[in-house]
């Protein structure tokens, strides 16, 4: 065994992580077969480009079935309005993407109330932004019934405690006169933090807003503290597994076979790039121009210093080499060694991404 | 996909895919209604139907005049939930306020004490208090008045209402009220965010540069000063020290301007503040402590309102209340969850069971509180019952009906009188309310008495599954709480024994038939004390010992007689609702599905979901009893499958030619049996079209990673050890 010594710190590793383990688990794993030591390189992985186009065209099984389940669901939609009009909030969850169901259980039965939809999926929600809106529905639903004298005070001035305190306080006669929230991925990426948590909490706590969510995470339920879950929310739950494809919910997840996790992926080289002086990023403009017209080589440092400067980009080797720094922290850049034994800088990133890069930063 | 599911419905594609990418859009807004919601609805169902002309034909129906009638009687079982649960509600605030009542009036007696000592020490004169720097008077050291109200109870969300409470009550006795919470006093509030919720509390505004100094010129305005400031912090616990600390200090040096009363909610013990505080921030405050109520009695109080003497109102059957009682003392052990439930109850209650509209209708009726229940009554009830509703009573004379309603009105309050007579008795050996309810609602082990009752609603009335339980049931023997209670009044002391049996004469004064029977218990009782008494005096000269072997003797006969009393009570009317006709009307019973609405348990569900997609599809192509994963089964699934066959670290290089195995498997059998070429082993050994297989496969591999990733069941490989994902989730 050469990599023996890896091994050792692999299972040093794993010690660190032994106590959190499933118990019984960690039994089995002691008398069953050693750990494999299988490379996710051994794959032989298609061309990205491919594995992307074959991504967007798999074959759907169970279409039918997969329909007949969705319309059973229909069926439910009267027992889901009723629990909203009683003031709950429904949870749904189960294996299978339910925005469409939710959705369409919002245009069907919910024609009477405003519906606000949040794709909790997406990186990153301005959450002031949606209770705006949705102050503003309820405003304008509250208007159609009586006249209201127009609020002083636009809302998008307003902070969001007030903003809530508003929602909160807000008299409407009729009981059953709301807003509804759809939530899809109420668990995704960008509301996962406890504020967020917290502020939809106190939204749904107000009387005349209603919440439909849904969650696809299996430990979600450990984002909300009893007084959320049981006063604030006050979720009914419905288990609706669908089996239909997570589309737009895996849209931001990287494909596992694609260039494994190592490779930079367009959007977060350019979160990088973004977040850097205007110097620094032109100094990476130089160099991927260089790349993008030399696709096979990499660039040698003192050509990039040369036009660095001719650029005025750079006043000295010294402030090169910390912006250099600085990307090879962030893996935008990596030195090989030429064959005439001259280190060259290149970006780990395909042609096209690059461009994509590029254009994203200018 | 079908014409009909939902996924094609709704929206148009291309705003779709533009709404996907939208952080939150606004669906649609709200159709302007009609004064007449009928016609609303009427109107909508017409129109969904022409616009609908695609559809099938299950869901066409489905938005006919089904529908319609839905929707109406959709609205009136919104109005009686709300009756009913508002009724419901409203006993329950008037027994919690009942139990804080006489906390929250020592409290005020408290503050109005503390307000009358700063006032004494006098107040600054207007150019002293708006200094912009507090007053320092080595004279009076700044003490902050502090109560500490021990709630006794971990479970915080339990007391968020308690403190609610208080605050209004406070606020109705004349004081300045303000509420904060734990989240204020965090470390990334500061005590800037403190002082701004502070002056949010007090003055209902926001003010930017918060400073307390602008605090202390509003409570010198006129009108504000002769009334005490009382600031509510109802978690201490949960607040950030050092943040808490910082904002005592401060108040503590503006004490003298602003006389503030600070009282915190205290979950654990009295040593709580001293584990929070530094010794320097615990001189500044001037302690009193006040206790609250425990959860258990809470629960008690409650239990006994709603569920025993209001059980005509509303009612469980036993497995319901069996689920909510683990689910309160194994689970969840809040107050606030355990209403809650009875919520979802009452909800379920409405929207199943048709019958039950009936409820909304006599409660409306009760307002007055006549709680008499009529055959004629209710006949007038049944006749104003939707459609749907009165179908259902086909097969019944309505007459026999509307008597076998009003007999089980009375025999509910039969019950729930006997139950509160144990309940009483059951103080003396501490039975829980709860248990006891649970095991009164037990009609397994409930006795067949009053069998000509019996029989005859068997007949008359099929709406009712009967019990029709033989054993004879002695309570005695039973070994439940009932008996456990029996046992204790058999050994109870006479004085306590007189007691009790006071609280039961209390109890039964207005149910004659027990009463008749109680009086019976009392005479006896008496005549045997009478006995005792003449006999003691009598026999004076006798040995003592011997005297007291009589009393004592005596007295075990009265107990035996109240032992003989309860014995009848238990026998004759602890009748549970279960069975009884016509209690589904009252009672609630479907407990599997109050379970599904109540507790989601996404954990075990959705990776069933995976194991046994099979059991929701029903799809024939993968209905094989055998275990073996088929290639026509969920991608998702089969991986999930695969994985259970991996420790906590999958070896990704494993998992897919695994996975591709499986998939590969139908292709395989089919070349086998047109005899081609054998199963080729390497990519590079396939045709064109395998070369796109393969691509295919790995990008349905990669999918199956993403959406297990998205349901949190594996993790994604770390840097550190790039070949491997790891599993979250071990046995369901």
């Amino acid at each position: 065994m050469g990599d023996n010594g890896n091994w050792e710190e692999e299972e040093e590793e794993e010690d660190e992580l032994e106590f959190s383990r499933n118990y019984f688990l960690a039994k089995e794993l002691a008398s069953s077969v050693k750990k494999s030591k299988h490379k996710l390189t051994d794959i032989d992985v298609v061309d990205e480009q491919e594995l992307r186009e074959a991504a967007m065209n798999i074959q759907p099984k169970h279409e039918n079935e997969i329909a007949l389940l969705l319309d059973s669901y229909i069926a439910m939609y009267p027992e889901w309005l009723l629990s909203l009009r009683c003031g709950f909030a429904l949870l749904m969850y189960g294996f299978g993407s339910k925005k469409a169901l939710i959705e369409d259980f919002a245009s069907q039965t919910l024609t009477e109330y405003s519906v606000v939809v949040i794709n909790g999926y997406l990186q990153t929600i301005n959450l002031k932004q949606v209770v705006i809106a949705v102050a503003e529905l309820l405003c304008d639903q509250v208007k159609a019934k009586r006249r209201v004298s127009s609020r002083q005070q636009p809302f998008n001035t307003q902070s969001m405690e007030d903003l809530l305190t508003f929602l909160y306080e807000v008299e409407v006669e009729d009981n059953d006169c709301f807003v509804c929230v759809v939530i899809h991925n109420i668990d995704g990426p960008g509301l996962r933090d406890s504020e967020t948590q917290q502020y939809l909490a106190r939204l749904a706590s107000c009387t005349h807003i209603r919440i439909v969510a849904s969650i696809d995470h299996v430990n979600a339920p450990l984002f909300w503290d009893k007084n959320m879950a049981h006063t604030q929310f006050n979720w009914c739950w419905y288990h609706v597994p669908t089996f239909s494809p997570y589309k737009v919910e895996g849209m931001f997840y990287p494909l596992i076979l694609a260039h494994g996790s190592a490779s930079q992926s367009v959007k977060t080289a350019a979160i990088v790039l973004q977040s850097l002086t205007p110097n620094a990023q032109s100094v990476f403009k130089v160099l991927a121009e260089y790349q993008l017209s030399h696709p096979e080589e990499g660039m040698p440092i003192n050509d990039l210093y040369s036009v660095c400067r001719e650029r005025f980009l750079v006043s000295s080797q010294v402030t090169l080499n910390s912006h250099l720094t600085e990307f090879k922290d962030h893996e935008l850049v990596k030195t090989k060694r030429h064959s005439d034994g001259q280190d060259c800088l290149h970006i780990p990133l395909t042609t096209e991404a690059l461009q994509k890069v590029l254009l994203e930063i200018s | 996909m079908a014409p009909s599911s939902p996924s094609n419905t709704g929206s148009q594609p291309t705003s779709t895919t533009e709404n996907d990418i939208q952080p939150f859009f606004v669906l649609h807004k709200a159709s302007p209604r009609r004064k007449d919601r009928t016609s609303v609805w009427q109107g909508k169902c017409r129109k969904r139907n022409e616009l609908s002309p695609s559809r099938s034909a299950k869901k066409l129906k489905l938005s006919t005049a089904d529908d319609c009638d839905g929707h109406l009687d959709q609205k009136l079982q919104i109005e009686t939930f709300e009756i009913v649960w508002t009724k419901i509600e409203s006993t329950i605030k008037d027994v919690l306020r009942d139990l804080n009542d006489s906390v929250f009036s020592n409290i005020q007696q408290w503050i109005v004490e503390c307000f009358r000592t700063t006032t004494l020490i006098g107040e600054p004169s207007i150019a002293e208090a708006t200094r912009s720097f507090p007053l320092l008077n080595n004279t009076t050291p700044g003490k902050l008045n502090s109560a500490f109200v021990i709630s006794r109870n971990i479970e915080f969300v339990d007391d968020v209402l308690t403190f609610e409470e208080l605050g209004l009550f406070l606020k109705s006795h004349g004081c300045h009220v303000a509420m904060l919470s734990s989240m204020e006093f965090s470390l990334k509030n500061g005590i800037a965010g403190c002082l701004k919720a502070l002056l949010r509390g007090f003055l209902g505004s926001a003010f930017d540069p918060a400073d307390i100094s602008t605090l202390a010129s509003w409570y010198r305005e006129q009108g504000n000063y002769n009334k005490p400031l009382v600031l509510i912090i109802n978690d201490l616990e949960r607040c950030c020290g050092s943040v808490l600390t910082d904002f005592i200090l401060m108040l503590s040096e503006w004490v003298v301007k602003v006389p503030i009363i600070l009282v915190f909610g205290v979950a654990t013990t009295v040593d709580a503040p001293r584990n929070i505080f530094p010794s320097h921030a615990l001189e500044c405050l001037c302690p009193s402590t006040f206790m609250l109520v425990t959860p258990a009695e809470r629960m008690d109080a409650i239990v006994e309102a709603v569920l025993v003497k209001h059980c005509t109102t509303f009612n469980i059957g036993h497995k319901v209340a069996q689920l909510l009682r683990n689910y309160f003392i194994n689970q969840d052990g809040t107050v606030t969850s355990f209403i809650r439930a009875l919520k979802v109850a009452c909800l379920l209650h409405f929207s199943m069971e048709p019958l039950s509209l009936i409820q909304g209708r006599i409660l409306a009726d009760d307002q007055e509180g006549t709680s008499g229940l009529s055959p004629e009554t209710m006949l007038k009830y049944m006749d104003e019952l939707p459609l749907y509703a009165r179908n259902k009573m086909v097969d019944q004379t309505k007459k026999s009906m509307a008597e076998g309603l009003s007999e089980l009105a009375t025999v509910q309050k039969l019950w729930s009188t006997v139950v509160l007579c144990l309940y009483e008795a059951g103080k003396y050996s501490r039975v829980q309310l709860l248990d006891l309810f649970c095991e009164a609602l037990n009609h397994v082990l409930s006795p067949s008495r009053d069998s000509v009752c019996h029989t005859r609603d068997d007949k008359d009335h099929g709406l009712s599954a009967i019990n029709d339980s033989s054993q004879q049931y002695s309570i005695m023997q039973s070994g439940g709480f009932i008996c456990q209670i029996v046992r204790r009044v058999r050994d109870l002391p006479s004085g306590k024994l007189e007691q009790l049996i006071e609280s039961w004469d209390k109890l039964t004064a207005d149910i004659s038939e027990i009463h008749e029977k109680l009086k019976i218990l009392q005479s006896s009782v008496r005549c045997q004390d009478e006995q005792s008494a003449h006999r003691s005096s009598k026999d004076t000269e006798r040995s003592v010992s011997r005297v007291s072997v009589d009393i004592d003797k005596d007295s075990r006969m009265s107990n035996l007689q109240a032992v003989t009393f309860l014995d009848d009570l238990v026998r004759n009317y602890l009748r549970p609702i279960e069975g009884m006709p016509f209690h589904e009307i009252f009672c609630f019973k479907n407990v599997e599905k109050l379970q599904l609405v109540l507790i989601g348990d996404p954990r075990r569900r959705i990776q069933v979901d995976l194991l046994e997609f099979h059991n929701i599809l029903r799809c024939s192509c993968c209905n094989k009893s055998s275990n073996a994963l088929l290639p026509s089964m969920h991608d998702s699934s089969i991986m999930y499958s695969l994985a259970q066959e991996h420790g906590d670290l999958i070896n990704l290089h494993d998992w897919f030619q695994s996975f591709r195995t499986i998939v590969l498997q139908l292709t395989n059998k089919r070349k086998q049996k047109s005899k081609q070429t054998p199963l080729p082993k390497k990519r590079k050994d396939m045709n064109g079209s395998g070369d796109q297989n393969e691509a295919a496969i790995q990008a349905r591999f990669c999918r199956g990673v993403t959406e297990l990733q998205i349901t949190g069941l594996v993790r994604m490989p770390s840097k550190r050890r790039p070949d491997f994902v790891q599993r979250i989730a071990f046995g369901l």
